[in-house]
C-alpha cells in the first residue's frame, strides 16, 4: 500500500505541482462556489468560471497605484504563489507521495502555507487605500489567532505516528487509520475549521468583508497580480484539504480516495460557510484562543495519553 | 392625551408669545410668532415634552407691491394625531433666525436643507456644509425660491 | 500613521455596502469609531421643485417616483392630503384597497431590509432566501397592478384598480406562504448563534434617546417608543381595519429585526382581515382640476416610519409647494448618535438598520450645468420618452 512515486521535475513543473495544481485549484473553487451557490438557493457559476476569470484578468491592465513601492507590489504576488506551489512539493496530492521529503518537512510546509497570508498582509500595507491598511490589519490578526491551535492540531497525528515528514504521516494513516480517527476527532474539527479561517472563507472573512472594507487588502489590486493572488489562495485550498485528509481521514493512497475524500471535506466547508452569519475580527479571535486553541490542546492531552498508553 | 387636549395644552403653552393662532383643521393649530420670540416658544415646547420634530418647512413667500418678501419657516411639531405648526418669517432683507440645534440636536439635518434650499442664515446652527445640493452649485442661489427658475440651457444661452 | 492625524474611513459615495449613493465618513481609532460625518444629495431629482410648475395630477406620479421601495405610500400620503384640499373623500372600498397595497409593499419592503441587513452582516444565505420569498409579494403586486413597483395604483379621489375573486385567492395563498416563512426567519432572527453575535447589543438605542431624537417607525419602536401614525392618527381604511402597536425594549439591532418581523404578521392579518371585509362601493370620487387654496398636513405610515407631506395650494391647477419629510431623514440623527464608540465592522449594520433610503432623502433639486453637460427640459425628456417606446 505505498504511494506512487514521480521524478523530481514532472513533480515541479506538471504534476502534482505547477499546472495540475493550478487546474486543481480551479477545479475546487468551482465546486466550493457551485455549492455554496446551490446551498443559498441560487444557480451558480459554470464549470468554467474560475478559469475564465483568470483568463479575463490576466488579460487586463495592472493598475499601480500612487504612492506603493512598486517592487513590493510585483514581487509580493509571485512570492505568494511561488509559496503555495512549493509547499505542494512535500504533500501526498492526489494521492501520489510527495516529490520531496525530508525530516521535519510538515513544519516547513505550514510556514510555505502561511506565506500566502503574510504576503497579502504586506500587500495591504503596502498600498496607501484605507479599506487595504484595515484589511490589512485584520488579514494578520486573524492569521495570529488561527495559526497556533491549526499548528498544535496538526501536532496531533505527528505525534501519533513519531515523524515530521508527511509522507511518512500519511503512510502510517494508512495503516493504521482507525487509530488516527478515533484519537483525534477534536484535532480534524479545528484543523478543519483552521482551513476556513486561513483561507478567509466565510464566517472568517471579516479581512474581506465587502460591505465594509470592500475588497480589503486587495483592494489596489488588479489584473495580473489580483489573478495570482487568486491562483495562489486556490491552491492552499487544494493542499489544505489534502493535508486534513491525509492527517485525519485515514490518509490519501491513491487518486480516487484523494478525491472522495477531499471533495467530502469541501462539501462539509460549503455547509459552514453558508449558515453563518460573519464573525467579527474581534469575535474570530476570541473563538479562537478561547475555544480553537483548548481544544486543540485538548486534543494535544488525549494524544499524550494514548502514547503513554500505547 | 387626546388631540383637543394637547392642542389647548399647546396653546396655553405658547400663550405669552402668540402673534396669531389658526386652527385650519380640527387636528391642527398654527401659532404665529415672531423672530425675536421663537427660541422661546420653542424652549417652551421641548420643556414641556410636546411631541417632537417632525419637520421644518420653508416657505417662500415673494413680495407683492404691499409686502416685501419673505421666507417663512415652518415647524412642524406632533404628538398623536394632534399637530402644532410654529411659524416664524425672516424677511429677504434681513434672512436670519435663530438655529434650534443647541435645543434639539436632531434639526441639524433639517437645519441644513432648510439653509440650502432657501437662503435663511440660521446663527448658531453647528454644521452649515452642504447637505443636498452639489458641490459646484453657485453660491447664493437658493432652488426653492419662488425667483429660481432653472438655469440658463447652454444653447439659449 | 501619525497620531494627530484622524484616520478616516469613506464610505460611498459608491461603496459596495451601500446600495444607494451617500456618503459617511467614519474617523476610527484601530477598528472603533470615533465620529461620523454625512453628505447627502447624490440623488437629487428636484422633485419638490417640479412639483410646483406641474399640474395636480402630474405631480401625484411625480411623488410616487420619490422611493423606489415605498411608492405607494408618498402617492397616498399626496393623495389623502390633495383629498382633503378638496374637501373629497375617496369611496370606502378605494380607502381599503389602498390600505391593502400598503400593506402588500410593507411586506416587500421589510423582506427587502431583512436581505439587505443579513448581507451587511456577512449573512448571505438569509439573504438569498429572503429575497426568494420576496418574490411572491412582488409578484403580487404585479398581478395587482401590473407593476413591480411605483405601482401607480392612486389617483386623486380614488384608485385604479378593483381587487376581484381570483385576485383575491392569489393573495391569500401568498400571504399563507409568506406567513410561514416568516416564522422560519423570526426563528433565525432570534436564535441563531452567531447573528445573535452581530446584532444583540450593537447600535443600542435607548428608549429616551429615541424619544430625543425624534426617531420614528420600526426602528423607534424597537426602543419602546410608541407611535405609530397608522394607530395614533388613522388614515386611509385604518380606522376600520385597526393595527396592532408591535414594539420592543431592547433597542439594538436584534429588537429591530424583531420588531419589523413581527411587524409582517401584523400585515398578513390586516391583509387577510380587508380581503374579507371589501367594502362595496364606486372606486373614485370627483376631485376638481383647480384645488382650492389651502394649507394641509398628511401623515402616513410608510414601511420605515412616520411620512410627513406638507401640501400648500393657492387655488389654481399647480401645487404652491409641496414639502416631503421621509422617515430616513428622521433617523439618520440616530446614526451620528450611536456610530460613535461602535466598531468599524458593525456600521454596516447599523447604517442599514434604521432602513435608510437615499432616494428618498434625496428629492430636490440638480441641474446639470456646465459646458459639456447636456440640459433637457421636461418636453425634451417626454418627447425622448415617447420616441424610446415606440
Amino acid at each position: 500500500m505505498n504511494n506512487l512515486t514521480v521524478p523530481p521535475l514532472i513533480a515541479f513543473l506538471f504534476f502534482p505541482g505547477g499546472l495540475f495544481l493550478m487546474f486543481g485549484g480551479m477545479a475546487y473553487e468551482w465546486i466550493d462556489r457551485k455549492l455554496v451557490a446551490r446551498f443559498q438557493n441560487r444557480i451558480g457559476p459554470r464549470w468554467f468560471q474560475p478559469l475564465a476569470d483568470v483568463v479575463k484578468l490576466l488579460s487586463k491592465e495592472e493598475i499601480i497605484p500612487q504612492g506603493v513601492d512598486r517592487i513590493l507590489f510585483y514581487l509580493l504576488p509571485v512570492l505568494a504563489l511561488s509559496a503555495a506551489l512549493a509547499s505542494a512539493l512535500y504533500v501526498p496530492i492526489a494521492g501520489f507521495a510527495p516529490a520531496y521529503s525530508f525530516k521535519g518537512d510538515l513544519v516547513v510546509t505550514l510556514y510555505m502555507l502561511s506565506v500566502l497570508t503574510l504576503c497579502l498582509g504586506l500587500a495591504g500595507a503596502n498600498t496607501p487605500n484605507r479599506f487595504a491598511l484595515i484589511g490589512a490589519t485584520r488579514t494578520l490578526t486573524q492569521l495570529f489567532s488561527y495559526e497556533a491551535p491549526f499548528l498544535l492540531a496538526l501536532l496531533g497525528p505527528a505525534i501519533v505516528a513519531g515523524t515530521w515528514t508527511i509522507g511518512e504521516i500519511n503512510f502510517y494513516t494508512q495503516l493504521h487509520p482507525w487509530q488516527m480517527i478515533l484519537t483525534q476527532p477534536l484535532g480534524f474539527v479545528v484543523a478543519l475549521v483552521g482551513l476556513m479561517g486561513k483561507l478567509e472563507l466565510p464566517p472568517f472573512d471579516a479581512p474581506e468583508a465587502e460591505t465594509e472594507i470592500v475588497a480589503g487588502a486587495l483592494t489596489e489590486y488588479s489584473g495580473r497580480g489580483l489573478a495570482l493572488f487568486r491562483i495562489g489562495k486556490n491552491v492552499e485550498l487544494l493542499i489544505g484539504l489534502t493535508l486534513v485528509s491525509a492527517f485525519y481521514l485515514g490518509g490519501v493512497g491513491n487518486p480516487l480516495l484523494f478525491v472522495v475524500k477531499t471533495v467530502g471535506l469541501l462539501f462539509v466547508m460549503a455547509v459552514l460557510q453558508s449558515l453563518f452569519a460573519r464573525l467579527r475580527i474581534d469575535q474570530t479571535v476570541g473563538l479562537w484562543w478561547r475555544i480553537g486553541a483548548l481544544l486543540a490542546l485538548l486534543n494535544l492531552l488525549v494524544v499524550a495519553l494514548f502514547r503513554a498508553l500505547a | 392625551m387626546d388631540t383637543q387636549t394637547a392642542l389647548t395644552q399647546a396653546q396655553e403653552l405658547l400663550q405669552q408669545w402668540t402673534d396669531s393662532t389658526a386652527q385650519p383643521e380640527a387636528h391642527r393649530l398654527d401659532v404665529k410668532v415672531s423672530r425675536e420670540n421663537f427660541k422661546a416658544a420653542i424652549t417652551a415646547v421641548k420643556q414641556a415634552k410636546w411631541g417632537y420634530l417632525a419637520a421644518i418647512t420653508g416657505l417662500d413667500v415673494p413680495a407683492t407691491e404691499e409686502a416685501e418678501g419673505q421666507v417663512e419657516g415652518l415647524y412642524q411639531f406632533c404628538e398623536g394625531a394632534a399637530v402644532l405648526t410654529i411659524r416664524v418669517a425672516a424677511p429677504y432683507s434681513e434672512p436670519y433666525l435663530p438655529s434650534i440645534c443647541d435645543l434639539i440636536p436632531v434639526a441639524t439635518l433639517y437645519e441644513r436643507e432648510f439653509i440650502e434650499m432657501f437662503g435663511v442664515f440660521l446663527e448658531g446652527t453647528p454644521n452649515t456644509e452642504r447637505l443636498l445640493l452639489a458641490d459646484d452649485w453657485p453660491v447664493g442661489v437658493y432652488p426653492l425660491r419662488k425667483s429660481f427658475t432653472g438655469f440658463d440651457s447652454p444653447d439659449e444661452a | 500613521m501619525e497620531e494627530t492625524k484622524k484616520f478616516i474611513v469613506p464610505i460611498g459615495p459608491q461603496h459596495p455596502a451601500l446600495k444607494e449613493p451617500g456618503h459617511f465618513e467614519f474617523s476610527v481609532e484601530g477598528e472603533i469609531v470615533t465620529g461620523v460625518s454625512i453628505r447627502l444629495g447624490y440623488v437629487h431629482r428636484g422633485i419638490e421643485k417640479g412639483a410646483e410648475n406641474r399640474s395636480w395630477v402630474q405631480s401625484l406620479y411625480l411623488f410616487e417616483r420619490v422611493c423606489g421601495i415605498c411608492s405607494h405610500v408618498h402617492a397616498t400620503a399626496f393623495a389623502l392630503g390633495v383629498e382633503k384640499l378638496c374637501n373629497v373623500s375617496a369611496p370606502p372600498r378605494a380607502q381599503a384597497i389602498r390600505t391593502l397595497v400598503g400593506e402588500l409593499e410593507r411586506i416587500h419592503s421589510h423582506m427587502l431590509w431583512l436581505g439587505v441587513a443579513a448581507h451587511e452582516g456577512g449573512f448571505d444565505t438569509l439573504f438569498m432566501y429572503s429575497w426568494r420569498d420576496r418574490e411572491t409579494v412582488m409578484d403580487l403586486l404585479e398581478m395587482l397592478c401590473g407593476n413591480r413597483v411605483n405601482y401607480s395604483i392612486n389617483l386623486l379621489g380614488g384608485v385604479k384598480f378593483d381587487i376581484d375573486h381570483a385576485q383575491r385567492d392569489a393573495i391569500l395563498r401568498g400571504v399563507d406562504f409568506l406567513e410561514e416563512r416568516s416564522h422560519h426567519y423570526l426563528k433565525i432572527c432570534t436564535t441563531d448563534r452567531t447573528f445573535l453575535g452581530r446584532t444583540r447589543g450593537v447600535g443600542t438605542m435607548t428608549r429616551e434617546q429615541a424619544d430625543e431624537f425624534g426617531m420614528v417607525g420600526p426602528t423607534g419602536r424597537a426602543s419602546g417608543n410608541k407611535r405609530d401614525v397608522r394607530i395614533d392618527a388613522p388614515y386611509a381604511s385604518y380606522a376600520e381595519f385597526p393595527v396592532k402597536l408591535v414594539t420592543a425594549e431592547a433597542g439594538d439591532l436584534m429588537a429591530r429585526f424583531d420588531v419589523r418581523i413581527r411587524e409582517l404578521f401584523e400585515s398578513f392579518r390586516l391583509i387577510r382581515l380587508i380581503l374579507d371585509n371589501l367594502p362595496q362601493s364606486e372606486l373614485t370620487a370627483r376631485v376638481p382640476r383647480r384645488v382650492p387654496a389651502g394649507e394641509v398636513v398628511s401623515r402616513v405610515e410608510a414601511p420605515r416610519g412616520e411620512l410627513f407631506y406638507y401640501i400648500k395650494s393657492n387655488g389654481s391647477d399647480q401645487p404652491e409647494r409641496v414639502k416631503v419629510r421621509t422617515p430616513s431623514l428622521c433617523n439618520w440623527g440616530s446614526v451620528t448618535q450611536t456610530a460613535v464608540g461602535s466598531k468599524l465592522a458593525d456600521m454596516p449594520m447599523i447604517l442599514s438598520g434604521i432602513d435608510p433610503c437615499f432616494s428618498c432623502n434625496d428629492r430636490l433639486v440638480n441641474i446639470q450645468r456646465g459646458d459639456n453637460s447636456q440640459v433637457w427640459t421636461w418636453e425634451d425628456l417626454r418627447r425622448y420618452g415617447i420616441e424610446y417606446y415606440r
